[in-house]
């Protein structure tokens, strides 16, 4: 699905110009363009593919098994990449071969499913990668997306891009018996069929979600003029893609299609439910990639804030399902179930360190104001027990005395 | 879907279901076969008699455009899916035994032989040029006159390459469409293990879907045989239809497709 048209390099946008899901969920959109045109000059350094391979690998299996990232001692740099070939080792369970890949994605149709899912699997097996997002769909080898380059191999199709993976060795699916392996595809092709209709319909084709989330989304990313054509396009398309696969007869009207989607997809969610059960994970206690697909096929349903949010109502119906999804969010991309990252987290303590110094201050300001008062001659002096001049420390008081 | 069949379950399975399809000799092509015997092997499964009638018209009588349909009492239902729920109002199933997690690993299962074995199938027929132009076209087309017959061809073929294209089959070769066919296979190979059916001891409706795509596959005469190489790789698979076809086909002669076949587009599954 190439793009035609040029278009820039990624360039760093502040994060209010960006929907509220995409800060709990994988923020890849930041690029530094150190190398202008050039692709590998586009690393943003602590982004989470860098901040997985920090993370020391796990001796033993814990109940949470950790992203099998073990890159020690690793600092990022955006220069990094144009070091060429000193990219550092990797060190996977079956062998110790150097790897060098990093991954190239531009958000289309399917991308918030299709990023997700390969992210996923990429730390689910240990793989580095390093995300690049870039808004020109030209821009990548193939002009495919999203595409795995590494060393002198293209690899452009999901489906491609898992089995590459796995052919280097990093193979999420490696305890998997045969049996385990066919259920795998079976319910793959499941998700494919029954939910991704509904997802397509949800972000693109319902139109209080299109025009309210979708579209300003796309176009806030897109280089002008492009961003007045592409979503369009992208939204005929799902439509024609759901009108050919489900829209034969007896089912003439859009509405009744619209209907017969969302009950697939809930019912393809309710089997999923009962697949999982109790358990952590699909196959037991490991991550596997039926899990990367499941996850990328629910965090878009689970996280974006839509005005139409039948499905996600749905889904939150179905608690293993939730509790899936933020275990995944919490372990592998290292965001709290809040979805803030750590480094929102310390942006969020800053803000509320200034906004009790300006509830002191208004304090300061009442208690002047309070002294005033009694100091009229209308007013016999009143006893009061808690008044101190809080001088700028705790918060404490100044917040009880301004609850009512 | 049918919904209207709801409202006769109280009535019991009629003598005289008929179960429309193609003309078996000359017009009907390898997906509308698969699923036609799909739906036969399902209906001889829950002991439901079914008359099988061909008619050149039959998929502009369906109410889905889609072939098979049955004819029961007074309703009419196609394809495969909602046949099962229709035969289940009636009070007859075959995966009632079953537990939620199998349920689900069924149906998985039954949109992974719809995915990649359907969706090759029609790859195969109405995209691949050789094909087309040798087995499709004449058969599609054959019990009209020309030019009707060429219309009614193109108009199809345009139609499944239009959803190819949507579905993103539409870039794949030959070799990557097989290989698609070889993996699910696999796939099914692997669930199927040694066990007599998919679920163990009692066919479902897995079983009947499977049974009609892979002996359709390795039964019917195409330009090449790769299709049907691939199927034979899995030993398992092969017994699989072997059984099933001797334990419901035979001695139903003149309801089953395995009817000593004149035309050169069968051969007898050896």
């Amino acid at each position: 699905m190439g793009c035609p048209g040029g278009g820039g390099v990624t360039l760093p946008r502040a994060i209010h110009g960006k929907p509220a899901w995409c800060h709990g969920l994988v923020d890849t959109a930041f690029g530094h363009p150190a190398g202008g045109d050039d692709l590998t000059g586009l690393l943003r350094p602590g982004g989470f593919g860098l901040r997985e391979r920090q993370a020391a690998r796990p001796a033993a299996r814990s109940p949470l098994p950790a992203a099998r990232s073990p890159l020690p001692g690793h600092e990022a740099r955006p220069h990094l990449l144009a070091d060429g070939p000193q990219f550092p080792r990797v060190f996977n369970a079956t062998s110790g071969a150097l790897f060098y890949a990093f991954l190239t994605h531009c958000e289309q149709v399917f991308s918030p499913a299709l990023q997700s899912l390969l992210q996923a699997y990429a730390k689910f097996s240990g793989a580095p990668l390093i995300v690049n997002t870039i808004n020109n769909c030209r821009r990548a080898p193939k002009g495919d997306l999203p595409v795995l380059v590494s060393e002198d191999t293209v690899v452009s199709q999901p489906a491609k891009i898992l089995n590459f993976l796995r052919r280097q060795k990093y193979n999420a699916d490696y305890d998997l018996s045969a049996k385990q392996g066919a259920d795998t595809l079976a319910y793959i092709a499941l998700l494919e069929e029954k939910l991704l209709p509904a997802l397509l319909h949800t972000f693109w084709i319902e139109s209080e979600n299109y025009c309210s989330v979708t579209k300003p989304w796309f176009a806030s990313r897109i280089a002008f003029p492009l961003s007045l054509y592409l979503p369009g396009k992208m939204s005929r398309e799902a439509l024609n893609r759901i009108l050919l696969t489900k829209g034969g007869p007896p089912l003439y009207s859009l509405t009744e299609v619209e209907a017969q989607i969302y009950r697939d997809a809930k019912e393809c969610l309710n089997l999923l439910s009962k697949r999982l059960g109790t358990s952590q994970f699909f196959f037991g206690d490991t991550p596997t990639t039926l899990d990367a697909f499941v996850f990328g096929f629910l965090a878009p349903i689970y996280k974006v804030c839509f005005p139409r949010v039948q499905l996600q109502e749905h889904l939150k119906q179905l608690p293993n399902l939730c509790r899936f999804c933020d275990d995944i969010l919490t372990c592998y991309f290292r965001l709290t179930v809040s979805g803030h990252s750590p480094a929102g987290q310390d942006t969020a303590d800053a803000n509320l360190q200034k906004l009790t110094q300006l509830v002191n201050k208004e304090s300061n300001l009442i208690e002047k104001m309070d002294d005033n008062l009694r100091k009229s001659p209308q007013h016999p002096p009143r006893k009061l027990t808690t008044l101190k001049l809080a001088a700028g420390g705790e918060e404490s008081s100044p917040m009880s005395r301004l609850s009512p | 879907m049918n919904l209207g069949f709801l409202c006769s379950t109280a009535e019991p399975w009629p003598e005289n279901a008929a179960l429309y399809q193609q003309l078996k000799e000359e017009q009907i092509l390898l997906s509308d076969n698969a699923s036609s015997l799909a739906v036969q092997a399902f209906l001889q499964m829950c002991n439901l008699p079914v008359r099988v009638i061909c008619r050149a018209n039959a998929e502009y009588m369906s109410p889905s455009g889609k072939v098979p349909f049955i004819h029961v009492g007074n309703q009419v239902v196609s394809e495969l899916g909602p046949i099962v729920q229709f035969v289940k109002a009636k009070g007859h199933s075959l995966s009632d035994g079953l537990d939620e997690v199998q349920k689900a690993e069924m149906k998985a299962y039954m949109e992974l032989v719809n995915n990649m074995l359907l969706t090759a199938e029609l790859y195969l027929q109405w995209c691949d040029d050789v094909t087309v132009e040798e087995i499709t076209y004449p058969r599609y087309g054959s019990p009209y006159p020309w030019p009707l017959n060429r219309i009614l061809s193109y108009q199809k073929q345009w139609e499944v390459r239009r959803k190819m294209k949507a579905i993103g089959w539409a870039g794949k070769t030959l070799e990557q469409v097989l290989e698609d066919v070889d993996q699910c296979c696999h796939a099914l190979s692997q669930r199927l293990g040694t066990q007599p059916y998919f679920f163990n001891k009692q066919p479902t409706e897995l079983d009947a879907l499977v049974f009609g795509h892979l002996f359709t596959i390795l039964t019917t005469q195409l330009i090449t045989d790769e299709l049907s190489e691939k199927v034979k790789n899995y030993s398992n698979l092969t017994a699989f239809c072997r059984r099933i076809e001797q334990q419901y086909f035979e001695g139903h002669e003149k309801d089953s497709s395995t009817t000593a076949a004149h035309s050169s587009k069968r051969s007898l599954l050896r």
